[in-house]
């Protein structure tokens, strides 16, 4: 009896132990980050383009600008075919091979190591197609995050999809409308709060990633312009500014306190760090109330 | 009679195409059959070619040569990924040597100890590490950890352990990157991944089964030990490999901090350096060669290879426990 009492007293206090150590993890490297971070945040850091201040690093505007930009194309580029293929799979395909399939690709592409699909994009997307994206750019960079990301929205449009009563549609349907009319005008528009979702943890998704980022939209200490440029090795004969130029992520500006030690103050690291995390635990904590209220609502 | 007629100029209406909705049906299927056809032909597009890219390197060299070849060199066209293939499973057996104890104690402890109000605190705080970029786990680990690791961990270990176990043994004392490291910040990375798919687990065994344990006067600790646990084996194994396969995937963090050597850890504080790192180093410097590039997809290839046979178990083990199940 004894020792049962004590393997029960010993696996609980390991329990409660261990539940103890991983709460604290999150508050540790939180506290760590924010107290090197938070004596270089202020407003000239944030706005102010790294070029525009003296030696390397020193602001962060241009880095903000980048990853807001391509996080959104990158998802502008996944969602519409997302969309698509989960609705032809909810309401359309029929063929079960097919559906297992395309089930099949769908886990396979969502649990794929980033590194292959950076590598994917910096040899097709930057140095094949250069001609055309411009190399490391802003193009190749979304077209390569929008496979990451595609998955993401796929599975929560199929979610929400799923979440349509069905006797809604059927009263659509039996009031004279056709299958398009009924998807459009009733599946789409309930299953719309499930979708935006999907959309929003894509585009965090999008913004936290490093190494497709790194292997495909490279760093440029310039803020994003709006500007064509005549240039003989594109298409056209033209750089169009700022598709096909290099584009400065927050990501990169991390990585970069990493690269070059000694030459930018870690505190910036963490600083921009800080902005990152902030960015994409606001997109998270976002989307948990959404999901939370609409399950109440 | 009059029924069947009825119905069979509809079906006559239909085939000549002259049914009033035919043609809209049919705009609508072909529009999203289109969508799904492309992403499905993209999706296998990326899978197909990356080992389209790989074939050259991996028919020249053989597979078996390629994974226990110990020599890589561009210039020789020796492509053999040993040394780095047992960095990342190393890499990965002590993330989750780490990970998996600390979850699934963590786990236990929110469904089967912690009051409600403790897990709604708790469980949230353990998400939220989801939300932390790699990249800044990496810098985290580089700029704070390596320092801790380097003047306290690391001849902590190699004084106690060290003395009789190599495998603990300090080769480079005035270094903190090492395969420890790497693996504690990884764990950290796949801890989430872990603690809630395993509560979900522990959580969908049925209060009955708790409950014939308890009245068969088994303490909490037994009925977990013999009956919860047993009986989410499958959530907790998918849980466990889910965090493989994105410890194995990991580029930024481990590129940071495994300290980049080009041989195999021997003890768990030597340096090391991951297939995923290799690739990022080298693929942006290779272009020009054919062969390097076909060698670094090669790479890739076995990465993905692995990750889409972690998935085939998963899924065959999701349809046998879902039918044991109904």
């Amino acid at each position: 009896m004894d020792r049962r009492r004590l393997e029960e007293n010993i696996f609980k206090g390991i329990s409660y132990l261990a539940g103890i150590i991983s709460g604290l993890i999150l508050i540790v490297i939180m506290g760590k980050i924010a107290w090197a971070g938070i004596p270089y945040i202020n407003w000239y850091f944030l706005l102010t383009s790294e070029n525009e201040t003296p030696g390397i690093g020193g602001g962060i505007g241009n880095s903000i600008a980048g990853t807001f930009v391509l996080s959104v194309f990158a998802t502008a580029i996944a969602s519409p075919l997302a969309v698509g293929l989960a609705v032809y799979m909810k309401r359309y395909a029929k063929n079960r091979p097919f559906i297992k399939l395309v089930d099949f690709c769908v886990e396979v592409i969502s649990g794929t190591p980033s590194i292959v699909l950076g590598a994917l994009g910096i040899l097709i997307l930057v140095f094949y197609l250069r001609y055309y994206t411009g190399g490391f750019s802003l193009i190749s960079g979304s077209i390569a995050l929008s496979l990451l990301i595609l998955p993401v929205i796929e599975r929560a449009a199929e979610q929400a999809i799923d979440r349509v009563p069905k006797e809604l549609e059927e009263a659509s349907y039996a009031l004279g409308a056709n299958k398009w009319e009924t998807i459009t005008k009733i599946t789409l528009p309930f299953a719309l709060s499930g979708i935006i979702t999907g959309i929003v943890l894509g585009i965090g998704r999008a913004a936290e990633e490093s190494a497709i980022v790194i292997m495909t939209a490279g760093y440029s200490i310039h803020m994003l312009s709006f500007k064509i440029v005549p240039n003989e090795a594109l298409v056209y004969g033209v750089k169009v500014y700022p598709f096909q130029a290099l584009l400065a992520t927050l990501p990169i500006t991390i990585y970069n306190s990493y690269h070059y030690p000694t030459m930018v103050d870690q505190g910036e690291g963490f600083a921009a760090a800080l902005v990152l995390i902030g960015i994409v635990m606001f997109i998270n904590l976002g989307t948990r109330l959404l999901l939370r209220r609409r399950r109440i609502g | 009679m009059q029924q069947f007629i009825e119905r069979l100029n509809t079906k006559l209406l239909e085939t000549a195409g002259l049914s009033n909705n035919f043609k809209f049906k049919n705009a609508d299927n072909l529009f999203f059959s289109a969508i799904a056809g492309m992403t499905l032909f993209l999706m296998l597009f990326i899978i197909i070619y990356v080992f389209y890219v790989a074939s050259p390197v991996l028919l020249k060299v053989g597979l078996l040569d390629f994974i226990t070849g110990t020599r890589w060199n561009y210039g020789a066209s020796a492509y053999g990924i040993w040394n780095y293939a047992l960095s990342t499973i190393y890499l990965t057996v002590l993330t989750l040597l780490i990970s998996v104890p600390l979850g699934l104690f963590a786990a236990i402890f929110l469904t089967e100890f912690a009051s409600k109000r403790i897990e709604s605190i708790l469980r949230p705080l353990i998400e939220l590490l989801v939300g932390i970029p790699s990249v800044v786990y990496g810098i985290f680990g580089f700029f704070i950890l390596e320092d801790i690791f380097r003047h306290h961990i690391d001849p902590f270990l190699n004084g106690t352990l060290g003395v009789f176990l190599p495998i603990f043994r300090d080769n480079n004392p005035n270094d903190g990157f090492s395969l420890l490291l790497a693996s504690t910040v990884l764990a950290v990375m796949v801890l989430p991944t872990i603690v809630t798919l395993s509560q979900d687990a522990i959580r969908m065994v049925s209060k009955d089964y708790r409950d014939a344990s308890f009245s068969l006067g088994a303490t909490k600790w037994e009925t977990i030990k013999n009956v919860v646990l047993p009986a989410a084996k499958g959530g907790i194994t998918a849980s466990v490999i889910l965090g493989a396969m994105r410890a194995m995937g990991e580029t930024m963090a481990v590129l940071m901090l495994y300290g980049g050597s080009a041989t195999a850890p021997v003890s768990i504080l030597d340096s090391g350096t991951a297939m995923t790192s290799l690739i990022l180093g080298d693929l942006g410097s290779n272009f020009n060669n054919d062969e390097a590039v076909s060698a670094l997809f090669a790479i890739a290839a076995l990465l993905f290879g692995m990750e889409i046979f972690f998935v085939i178990i998963i899924k065959l083990m999701s349809g046998s426990y879902g039918s044991s199940k109904a």
